[in-house]
Protein backbone atom coordinates (compact mmCIF):
# COMPACT_ATOMS: atom_id res chain seq x y z
CA UNK A 1 0.00 0.00 0.00
CA UNK A 2 1.74 3.07 -0.97
CA UNK A 3 -1.32 5.25 0.38
CA UNK A 4 -1.62 7.25 3.47
CA UNK A 5 -0.30 5.47 6.32
CA UNK A 6 -4.14 4.38 7.21
CA UNK A 7 -4.39 6.60 11.01
CA UNK A 8 -1.13 5.95 11.98
CA UNK A 9 0.84 9.17 12.44
CA UNK A 10 4.18 9.91 11.61
CA UNK A 11 6.50 8.37 13.88
CA UNK A 12 8.04 11.79 15.20
CA UNK A 13 7.40 14.82 17.19
CA UNK A 14 6.19 18.11 16.02
CA UNK A 15 4.10 21.30 16.81
CA UNK A 16 0.94 19.66 14.85
CA UNK A 17 1.73 16.34 16.62
CA UNK A 18 1.28 18.13 19.92
CA UNK A 19 -2.28 19.88 19.06
CA UNK A 20 -5.78 18.41 20.23
CA UNK A 21 -7.05 15.99 17.60
CA UNK A 22 -10.72 17.17 18.19
CA UNK A 23 -9.58 21.02 17.52
CA UNK A 24 -7.54 20.22 14.22
CA UNK A 25 -10.56 18.18 13.21
CA UNK A 26 -13.13 20.72 14.26
CA UNK A 27 -10.57 23.67 12.43
CA UNK A 28 -10.35 21.37 9.27
CA UNK A 29 -13.86 20.80 8.83
CA UNK A 30 -14.05 24.97 9.34
CA UNK A 31 -12.48 25.31 6.69
CA UNK A 32 -13.70 22.83 4.06
CA UNK A 33 -16.68 24.35 4.52
CA UNK A 34 -16.21 27.83 4.04
CA UNK A 35 -14.31 27.17 1.05
CA UNK A 36 -17.23 25.88 -0.31
CA UNK A 37 -18.45 29.77 -0.78
CA UNK A 38 -15.78 31.43 -2.93
CA UNK A 39 -15.81 30.04 -7.07
CA UNK A 40 -13.01 31.92 -8.24
CA UNK A 41 -9.12 30.84 -8.25
CA UNK A 42 -7.37 33.39 -6.71
CA UNK A 43 -9.01 32.73 -2.97
CA UNK A 44 -8.03 28.93 -3.16
CA UNK A 45 -4.48 29.97 -5.06
CA UNK A 46 -3.74 32.01 -2.28
CA UNK A 47 -4.59 30.09 0.88
CA UNK A 48 -2.66 27.09 -1.18
CA UNK A 49 0.40 28.93 -1.22
CA UNK A 50 0.36 29.56 2.32
CA UNK A 51 -0.92 26.48 3.87
CA UNK A 52 1.67 24.61 1.79
CA UNK A 53 4.51 25.44 3.56
CA UNK A 54 2.89 25.95 6.53
CA UNK A 55 1.38 22.68 6.90
CA UNK A 56 4.58 21.30 5.79
CA UNK A 57 6.97 22.81 8.34
CA UNK A 58 4.25 22.72 11.45
CA UNK A 59 4.13 18.88 10.97
CA UNK A 60 7.78 18.30 9.78
CA UNK A 61 6.45 15.98 6.84
CA UNK A 62 8.81 16.35 4.78
CA UNK A 63 8.25 18.09 0.85
CA UNK A 64 8.69 15.04 -0.47
CA UNK A 65 5.51 13.36 1.47
CA UNK A 66 3.12 16.81 0.62
CA UNK A 67 4.36 16.56 -2.73
CA UNK A 68 3.46 13.03 -3.16
CA UNK A 69 0.36 13.34 -1.67
CA UNK A 70 -0.48 16.12 -3.79
CA UNK A 71 0.23 13.92 -6.71
CA UNK A 72 -2.46 11.49 -5.71
CA UNK A 73 -5.30 14.13 -5.35
CA UNK A 74 -4.07 15.77 -8.73
CA UNK A 75 -6.09 13.39 -11.05
CA UNK A 76 -9.48 14.34 -9.70
CA UNK A 77 -8.24 18.19 -9.39
CA UNK A 78 -7.46 18.14 -13.16
CA UNK A 79 -10.85 16.22 -13.99
CA UNK A 80 -12.76 18.87 -12.32
CA UNK A 81 -11.36 21.70 -13.92
CA UNK A 82 -11.62 19.95 -17.70
CA UNK A 83 -15.62 18.76 -17.09
CA UNK A 84 -16.14 22.81 -15.71
CA UNK A 85 -14.00 24.41 -18.57
CA UNK A 86 -16.28 22.77 -20.95
CA UNK A 87 -20.04 22.59 -19.56
CA UNK A 88 -20.20 26.28 -18.90
CA UNK A 89 -21.88 29.32 -20.71
CA UNK A 90 -19.95 32.03 -20.99
CA UNK A 91 -17.44 33.60 -23.19
CA UNK A 92 -15.98 30.33 -25.31
CA UNK A 93 -12.39 31.18 -25.71
CA UNK A 94 -11.61 27.47 -28.22
CA UNK A 95 -12.87 24.83 -29.49
CA UNK A 96 -11.48 21.76 -28.73
CA UNK A 97 -13.07 18.14 -30.55
CA UNK A 98 -16.81 19.89 -30.67
CA UNK A 99 -16.53 21.10 -26.91
CA UNK A 100 -16.92 24.95 -26.00
CA UNK A 101 -14.12 25.75 -23.60
CA UNK A 102 -15.31 29.35 -21.82
CA UNK A 103 -13.61 31.57 -19.37
CA UNK A 104 -15.94 30.94 -16.62
CA UNK A 105 -15.58 27.49 -17.01
CA UNK A 106 -11.83 27.98 -16.90
CA UNK A 107 -12.38 30.36 -13.43
CA UNK A 108 -14.83 28.01 -11.63
CA UNK A 109 -13.20 24.83 -12.90
CA UNK A 110 -9.78 26.21 -11.67
CA UNK A 111 -11.44 27.23 -8.47
CA UNK A 112 -12.70 23.54 -7.66
CA UNK A 113 -8.96 22.10 -8.71
CA UNK A 114 -7.11 24.09 -5.97
CA UNK A 115 -10.19 23.88 -3.59
CA UNK A 116 -9.72 19.96 -4.08
CA UNK A 117 -5.62 20.36 -3.53
CA UNK A 118 -6.01 22.45 -0.58
CA UNK A 119 -8.47 20.91 1.52
CA UNK A 120 -6.60 17.29 0.45
CA UNK A 121 -3.77 18.45 1.94
CA UNK A 122 -5.48 19.74 5.13
CA UNK A 123 -6.45 15.77 5.38
CA UNK A 124 -3.42 14.49 4.66
CA UNK A 125 -1.47 16.61 7.33
CA UNK A 126 -4.58 15.87 9.69
CA UNK A 127 -4.05 12.37 9.43
CA UNK A 128 -0.27 12.13 9.05
CA UNK A 129 0.09 13.86 12.77
CA UNK A 130 -3.05 12.21 14.25
CA UNK A 131 -2.64 8.93 16.15
CA UNK A 132 -6.13 6.93 15.87
CA UNK A 133 -6.36 6.27 19.60
CA UNK A 134 -5.83 9.36 20.42
CA UNK A 135 -8.18 11.05 18.11
CA UNK A 136 -10.77 8.65 19.68
CA UNK A 137 -9.68 9.28 23.78
CA UNK A 138 -9.82 13.47 22.64
CA UNK A 139 -13.26 12.60 20.61
CA UNK A 140 -14.42 10.86 23.79
CA UNK A 141 -13.34 13.41 26.34
CA UNK A 142 -13.91 16.88 24.24
CA UNK A 143 -16.70 16.20 21.68
CA UNK A 144 -18.59 14.01 23.96
CA UNK A 145 -18.50 11.35 22.18
CA UNK A 146 -20.42 8.37 24.23
CA UNK A 147 -18.29 5.10 24.98
CA UNK A 148 -19.77 3.01 22.73
CA UNK A 149 -19.49 4.51 20.08
CA UNK A 150 -15.70 5.32 20.42
CA UNK A 151 -14.50 1.54 20.87
CA UNK A 152 -16.94 0.68 17.96
CA UNK A 153 -15.09 3.49 15.97
CA UNK A 154 -12.05 2.04 17.37
CA UNK A 155 -12.90 -1.78 17.06
CA UNK A 156 -12.92 -0.73 13.53
CA UNK A 157 -9.95 0.86 13.01
CA UNK A 158 -8.45 -2.55 14.22
CA UNK A 159 -10.06 -4.21 11.59
CA UNK A 160 -9.03 -1.42 9.13
CA UNK A 161 -5.50 -1.64 9.64
CA UNK A 162 -5.52 -5.00 8.98
CA UNK A 163 -7.33 -4.75 5.73
CA UNK A 164 -4.24 -4.60 3.61
CA UNK A 165 -2.89 -7.81 4.31
CA UNK A 166 -6.49 -9.23 4.45
CA UNK A 167 -7.17 -8.15 1.09
CA UNK A 168 -3.28 -9.71 -0.16
CA UNK A 169 -4.29 -13.09 1.44
CA UNK A 170 -7.47 -13.74 -0.15
CA UNK A 171 -6.82 -12.70 -3.33
CA UNK A 172 -3.79 -15.07 -3.05
CA UNK A 173 -5.67 -17.53 -1.55
CA UNK A 174 -8.57 -17.69 -4.19
CA UNK A 175 -5.60 -17.54 -7.12
CA UNK A 176 -3.80 -20.55 -6.07
CA UNK A 177 -7.31 -22.52 -6.07
CA UNK A 178 -7.40 -21.29 -9.98
CA UNK A 179 -7.21 -24.53 -12.08
CA UNK A 180 -5.87 -22.28 -15.16
CA UNK A 181 -3.77 -20.57 -13.56
CA UNK A 182 0.00 -20.72 -14.21
CA UNK A 183 2.67 -20.86 -11.35
CA UNK A 184 3.81 -16.96 -11.12
CA UNK A 185 1.59 -15.23 -12.93
CA UNK A 186 -0.34 -11.99 -12.16
CA UNK A 187 -2.62 -12.12 -9.83
CA UNK A 188 -6.14 -11.71 -11.88
CA UNK A 189 -7.79 -8.31 -12.01
CA UNK A 190 -10.91 -8.88 -13.97
CA UNK A 191 -14.12 -7.11 -12.02
CA UNK A 192 -15.07 -10.68 -10.83
CA UNK A 193 -12.61 -12.17 -9.10
CA UNK A 194 -11.84 -8.88 -7.62
CA UNK A 195 -15.91 -8.66 -6.63
CA UNK A 196 -15.02 -12.50 -5.22
CA UNK A 197 -12.44 -10.75 -2.87
CA UNK A 198 -14.00 -8.19 -1.70
CA UNK A 199 -16.96 -9.73 -0.98
CA UNK A 200 -14.61 -12.74 0.83
CA UNK A 201 -12.89 -10.18 2.80
CA UNK A 202 -16.34 -8.69 3.83
CA UNK A 203 -17.34 -11.95 4.96
CA UNK A 204 -13.90 -12.06 7.17
CA UNK A 205 -14.28 -8.90 8.64
CA UNK A 206 -17.60 -9.18 9.88
CA UNK A 207 -16.86 -12.19 11.90
CA UNK A 208 -14.01 -10.48 13.14
CA UNK A 209 -16.14 -7.48 14.13
CA UNK A 210 -18.12 -10.10 16.14
CA UNK A 211 -15.17 -11.67 17.98
CA UNK A 212 -14.51 -8.30 18.73
CA UNK A 213 -17.75 -7.22 20.27
CA UNK A 214 -18.03 -10.40 22.39
CA UNK A 215 -15.02 -9.39 23.77
CA UNK A 216 -15.79 -5.75 24.56
CA UNK A 217 -19.28 -6.79 25.98
CA UNK A 218 -17.22 -9.26 28.68
CA UNK A 219 -15.15 -6.20 29.67
CA UNK A 220 -18.56 -4.41 30.69
CA UNK A 221 -18.02 -1.97 28.00
CA UNK A 222 -21.58 0.09 28.65
CA UNK A 223 -21.96 -0.68 31.96
CA UNK A 224 -21.30 2.71 33.32
CA UNK A 225 -19.07 5.56 33.97
CA UNK A 226 -15.92 5.19 32.76
CA UNK A 227 -12.24 6.49 33.06
CA UNK A 228 -9.49 7.79 30.34
CA UNK A 229 -6.29 5.93 30.84
CA UNK A 230 -4.68 8.53 28.78
CA UNK A 231 -6.72 12.00 28.86
CA UNK A 232 -6.04 13.80 25.84
CA UNK A 233 -5.02 17.34 26.81
CA UNK A 234 -6.75 20.19 25.74
CA UNK A 235 -5.22 23.68 26.54
CA UNK A 236 -4.18 27.54 25.22
CA UNK A 237 -1.72 26.11 22.57
CA UNK A 238 -4.88 24.89 20.72
CA UNK A 239 -6.87 27.59 20.96
CA UNK A 240 -4.15 29.99 19.26
CA UNK A 241 -3.66 26.95 16.17
CA UNK A 242 -7.59 27.72 15.72
CA UNK A 243 -7.09 31.28 15.69
CA UNK A 244 -4.48 31.37 13.57
CA UNK A 245 -5.78 29.03 10.83
CA UNK A 246 -8.89 30.73 11.35
CA UNK A 247 -7.53 34.49 11.27
CA UNK A 248 -5.91 33.49 8.05
CA UNK A 249 -8.60 32.14 5.93
CA UNK A 250 -10.70 35.12 7.03
CA UNK A 251 -7.97 37.45 6.28
CA UNK A 252 -7.28 36.11 2.57
CA UNK A 253 -10.94 36.08 2.33
CA UNK A 254 -11.32 39.54 3.08
CA UNK A 255 -9.02 40.67 0.75
CA UNK A 256 -9.73 38.96 -2.47
CA UNK A 257 -13.50 40.31 -1.16
CA UNK A 258 -11.76 43.78 -0.86
CA UNK A 259 -9.82 43.71 -4.31
CA UNK A 260 -13.11 42.54 -6.47
CA UNK A 261 -11.46 39.08 -7.54
CA UNK A 262 -13.89 37.19 -5.04
CA UNK A 263 -16.78 35.55 -7.10
CA UNK A 264 -19.63 33.22 -5.73
CA UNK A 265 -22.20 31.10 -7.11
CA UNK A 266 -24.34 33.89 -7.31
CA UNK A 267 -21.79 35.91 -9.36
CA UNK A 268 -20.33 33.87 -11.63
CA UNK A 269 -23.79 32.93 -13.02
CA UNK B 1 -41.47 0.26 17.99
CA UNK B 2 -40.26 1.30 21.68
CA UNK B 3 -37.46 3.07 22.81
CA UNK B 4 -35.62 -0.06 24.22
CA UNK B 5 -36.13 -2.27 21.27
CA UNK B 6 -35.30 0.97 18.98
CA UNK B 7 -31.66 1.32 21.16
CA UNK B 8 -28.14 0.20 19.48
CA UNK B 9 -26.53 -2.51 20.94
CA UNK B 10 -23.09 -2.67 21.52
CA UNK B 11 -22.66 -5.79 18.94
CA UNK B 12 -24.73 -3.92 16.12
CA UNK B 13 -22.55 -0.42 16.69
CA UNK B 14 -19.52 -2.66 16.18
CA UNK B 15 -20.96 -4.60 12.89
CA UNK B 16 -22.06 -0.98 11.68
CA UNK B 17 -18.57 0.33 11.88
CA UNK B 18 -17.02 -3.34 10.17
CA UNK B 19 -19.16 -2.52 7.44
CA UNK B 20 -18.33 1.19 7.49
CA UNK B 21 -14.67 0.45 7.25
CA UNK B 22 -14.88 -2.13 4.74
CA UNK B 23 -16.55 -0.06 2.51
CA UNK B 24 -14.49 3.22 3.21
CA UNK B 25 -11.58 1.18 2.31
CA UNK B 26 -13.24 -0.29 -1.01
CA UNK B 27 -14.99 3.20 -1.55
CA UNK B 28 -11.10 5.05 -0.92
CA UNK B 29 -9.69 1.65 -3.70
CA UNK B 30 -12.01 2.58 -6.03
CA UNK B 31 -11.24 6.10 -5.67
CA UNK B 32 -7.77 5.32 -6.08
CA UNK B 33 -8.33 2.65 -9.15
CA UNK B 34 -10.62 5.34 -10.57
CA UNK B 35 -8.15 8.79 -10.74
CA UNK B 36 -6.08 7.02 -13.49
CA UNK B 37 -8.95 6.48 -15.94
CA UNK B 38 -10.74 9.77 -14.87
CA UNK B 39 -7.78 11.72 -16.12
CA UNK B 40 -7.50 9.67 -19.49
CA UNK B 41 -11.80 10.70 -19.82
CA UNK B 42 -10.66 13.98 -19.79
CA UNK B 43 -14.29 16.30 -19.13
CA UNK B 44 -16.46 12.86 -19.50
CA UNK B 45 -14.39 11.85 -16.47
CA UNK B 46 -16.41 13.80 -14.18
CA UNK B 47 -19.43 12.60 -15.72
CA UNK B 48 -18.20 8.89 -15.39
CA UNK B 49 -18.52 9.37 -11.20
CA UNK B 50 -22.24 9.47 -11.20
CA UNK B 51 -21.91 5.95 -13.15
CA UNK B 52 -20.58 4.44 -10.11
CA UNK B 53 -22.03 7.12 -7.25
CA UNK B 54 -24.52 4.43 -6.32
CA UNK B 55 -21.46 1.76 -5.51
CA UNK B 56 -20.51 4.35 -3.00
CA UNK B 57 -23.54 4.94 -1.07
CA UNK B 58 -24.54 0.70 -0.49
CA UNK B 59 -23.64 0.32 2.86
CA UNK B 60 -26.81 2.30 4.12
CA UNK B 61 -29.49 0.26 3.00
CA UNK B 62 -27.66 -2.80 3.63
CA UNK B 63 -26.65 -1.87 7.20
CA UNK B 64 -30.99 -0.98 7.53
CA UNK B 65 -31.45 -4.49 6.07
CA UNK B 66 -28.98 -6.31 8.68
CA UNK B 67 -29.56 -4.28 11.64
CA UNK B 68 -33.29 -3.06 10.90
CA UNK B 69 -33.31 -0.25 13.64
CA UNK B 70 -33.93 3.98 13.21
CA UNK B 71 -31.25 5.51 12.22
CA UNK B 72 -28.39 2.51 11.13
CA UNK B 73 -28.18 3.61 7.69
CA UNK B 74 -26.97 7.25 8.45
CA UNK B 75 -24.75 5.94 11.14
CA UNK B 76 -23.01 3.70 8.67
CA UNK B 77 -22.73 6.37 5.80
CA UNK B 78 -21.40 8.93 8.75
CA UNK B 79 -18.71 6.45 10.12
CA UNK B 80 -18.09 5.16 6.53
CA UNK B 81 -16.74 8.90 5.93
CA UNK B 82 -14.93 9.47 9.44
CA UNK B 83 -12.78 6.02 7.97
CA UNK B 84 -12.03 7.95 4.87
CA UNK B 85 -11.20 11.37 6.73
CA UNK B 86 -9.56 10.85 8.99
CA UNK B 87 -7.89 7.73 8.91
CA UNK B 88 -7.32 7.73 4.66
CA UNK B 89 -6.98 11.30 4.38
CA UNK B 90 -9.66 11.38 1.55
CA UNK B 91 -9.19 14.40 -0.86
CA UNK B 92 -12.76 15.76 -0.17
CA UNK B 93 -11.86 16.45 3.41
CA UNK B 94 -14.29 16.38 6.72
CA UNK B 95 -17.28 17.68 3.92
CA UNK B 96 -17.49 14.17 3.62
CA UNK B 97 -19.26 14.16 6.79
CA UNK B 98 -21.72 16.11 5.40
CA UNK B 99 -21.95 13.93 2.02
CA UNK B 100 -22.14 10.79 4.56
CA UNK B 101 -24.96 12.08 6.58
CA UNK B 102 -27.32 13.01 2.81
CA UNK B 103 -26.57 9.67 1.21
CA UNK B 104 -27.66 8.40 4.31
CA UNK B 105 -30.61 10.09 5.02
CA UNK B 106 -31.52 9.46 1.52
CA UNK B 107 -31.18 5.92 1.75
CA UNK B 108 -32.33 5.15 4.51
CA UNK B 109 -36.17 7.15 3.67
CA UNK B 110 -37.56 4.58 1.81
CA UNK B 111 -37.30 2.23 5.16
CA UNK B 112 -38.33 4.90 7.37
CA UNK B 113 -41.54 5.00 5.13
CA UNK B 114 -42.15 1.40 5.89
CA UNK B 115 -41.40 2.26 9.51
CA UNK B 116 -39.06 -0.53 8.84
CA UNK B 117 -40.77 -3.01 8.73
CA UNK B 118 -40.82 -4.12 4.75
CA UNK B 119 -38.12 -4.99 3.13
CA UNK B 120 -39.14 -6.22 -0.65
CA UNK B 121 -37.12 -5.73 -4.04
CA UNK B 122 -39.67 -2.27 -4.08
CA UNK B 123 -38.29 -0.54 -1.22
CA UNK B 124 -34.98 -1.25 -2.15
CA UNK B 125 -35.70 0.48 -5.40
CA UNK B 126 -36.89 3.50 -3.88
CA UNK B 127 -33.96 3.43 -1.32
CA UNK B 128 -31.52 3.70 -4.03
CA UNK B 129 -33.76 6.31 -6.46
CA UNK B 130 -33.57 8.63 -2.85
CA UNK B 131 -30.15 8.11 -2.31
CA UNK B 132 -29.32 9.17 -6.01
CA UNK B 133 -31.25 12.12 -5.46
CA UNK B 134 -30.27 13.37 -2.42
CA UNK B 135 -26.78 12.75 -3.51
CA UNK B 136 -27.39 15.44 -6.85
CA UNK B 137 -29.02 17.71 -4.54
CA UNK B 138 -25.83 18.16 -2.52
CA UNK B 139 -23.48 18.09 -6.03
CA UNK B 140 -26.24 20.85 -6.95
CA UNK B 141 -24.50 23.06 -3.73
CA UNK B 142 -21.22 22.05 -3.88
CA UNK B 143 -19.99 21.85 -7.78
CA UNK B 144 -22.91 24.23 -8.81
CA UNK B 145 -24.19 21.85 -11.51
CA UNK B 146 -27.62 23.34 -11.98
CA UNK B 147 -25.20 26.01 -13.86
CA UNK B 148 -23.96 23.22 -16.24
CA UNK B 149 -25.02 21.90 -19.69
CA UNK B 150 -24.79 18.06 -18.68
CA UNK B 151 -27.19 18.49 -15.31
CA UNK B 152 -30.36 16.09 -16.43
CA UNK B 153 -27.50 13.58 -17.87
CA UNK B 154 -26.05 14.13 -14.50
CA UNK B 155 -29.07 13.55 -12.59
CA UNK B 156 -30.69 10.36 -15.09
CA UNK B 157 -27.00 8.45 -14.05
CA UNK B 158 -27.68 9.25 -10.56
CA UNK B 159 -30.83 8.29 -9.92
CA UNK B 160 -30.02 5.13 -12.08
CA UNK B 161 -26.68 4.38 -10.72
CA UNK B 162 -28.29 4.89 -6.79
CA UNK B 163 -31.17 2.34 -8.09
CA UNK B 164 -29.06 -0.59 -9.19
CA UNK B 165 -25.56 -0.45 -7.17
CA UNK B 166 -26.84 1.23 -4.22
CA UNK B 167 -30.75 -0.47 -3.50
CA UNK B 168 -30.80 -3.78 -5.22
CA UNK B 169 -27.07 -4.35 -4.85
CA UNK B 170 -27.78 -4.11 -1.15
CA UNK B 171 -30.21 -6.47 -1.00
CA UNK B 172 -28.24 -8.98 -3.53
CA UNK B 173 -25.15 -8.30 -0.75
CA UNK B 174 -27.23 -8.61 1.88
CA UNK B 175 -28.93 -12.14 1.30
CA UNK B 176 -25.26 -13.23 -0.05
CA UNK B 177 -23.86 -12.69 3.64
CA UNK B 178 -26.72 -13.75 5.30
CA UNK B 179 -26.12 -17.65 3.11
CA UNK B 180 -22.35 -17.57 4.83
CA UNK B 181 -24.11 -17.40 8.24
CA UNK B 182 -21.71 -14.45 9.29
CA UNK B 183 -25.21 -12.60 10.07
CA UNK B 184 -26.91 -15.06 12.14
CA UNK B 185 -27.17 -13.52 15.05
CA UNK B 186 -28.16 -10.31 13.59
CA UNK B 187 -32.19 -8.92 12.96
CA UNK B 188 -31.79 -10.05 9.18
CA UNK B 189 -30.56 -13.86 10.60
CA UNK B 190 -33.37 -14.17 13.05
CA UNK B 191 -35.97 -13.17 10.25
CA UNK B 192 -34.83 -15.28 7.97
CA UNK B 193 -34.82 -18.01 10.49
CA UNK B 194 -38.37 -17.48 11.35
CA UNK B 195 -38.82 -17.40 7.63
CA UNK B 196 -37.83 -20.51 7.12
CA UNK B 197 -39.19 -22.57 10.60
CA UNK B 198 -42.63 -21.29 9.33
CA UNK B 199 -42.67 -22.38 6.42
CA UNK B 200 -42.78 -26.14 4.47
CA UNK B 201 -39.82 -27.90 4.39
CA UNK B 202 -38.12 -27.64 0.93
CA UNK B 203 -38.30 -31.66 0.90
CA UNK B 204 -41.86 -32.05 0.64
CA UNK B 205 -41.82 -29.22 -2.48
CA UNK B 206 -39.31 -30.72 -4.45
CA UNK B 207 -40.65 -33.24 -7.54
CA UNK B 208 -39.14 -36.36 -7.22
CA UNK B 209 -38.44 -39.14 -10.15
CA UNK B 210 -40.18 -42.00 -9.90
CA UNK B 211 -37.29 -44.13 -8.81
CA UNK B 212 -37.00 -42.16 -5.33
CA UNK B 213 -40.59 -41.92 -4.03
CA UNK B 214 -40.07 -44.57 -1.84
CA UNK B 215 -36.89 -42.85 -0.21
CA UNK B 216 -39.21 -39.71 -0.31
CA UNK B 217 -41.81 -41.30 1.93
CA UNK B 218 -39.28 -43.00 4.35
CA UNK B 219 -37.54 -39.77 4.94
CA UNK B 220 -40.61 -38.06 5.19
CA UNK B 221 -42.18 -40.42 7.62
CA UNK B 222 -38.83 -40.48 10.09
CA UNK B 223 -38.81 -37.08 10.22
CA UNK B 224 -42.18 -36.27 11.39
Amino acid sequence: MNGPGLGRALPHDSVLHRRNPTVKLAVSFAVALVLLVPVDPWTPAVLLVLALPAATLAGRLGARTVLRALALFTPFALSLLAVNAVTRPGAVLAHVGGLEVTTTGLTVGGALALRTLLVGLLSVAFTLTTDAGRLMTSLHQHARLGPRATFAVLAGYRVLEQLPERWETVRRAQAVREPARRPGARLPSDPASLARAAFTVLVVSLRQGERLAIALEQRGLGAGPRTVARPVPLDRRDLVLAVVVLGAVGVVLLASWRSGVLRTWSTVG
Amino acid sequence: MSAARARVTLAELVLLAVLAVVFGFLYWALVQAWGALQLAMGPFGDLAQHVLIGGWMVAAPLAVYVVRKPGVGIVVELVAAFVEVAFLASPVGPTLLVVGLVQGAGAEAAFALTRYRRYGWGVFALSGVLAGLASTALGVVRFGWLGQDWFAWRLGLQVVSGLVLCGLLARVIGDALARTGVLDNTALGRARRGRTATGPSEASVEPAGPDDVEVQVDERTGAR
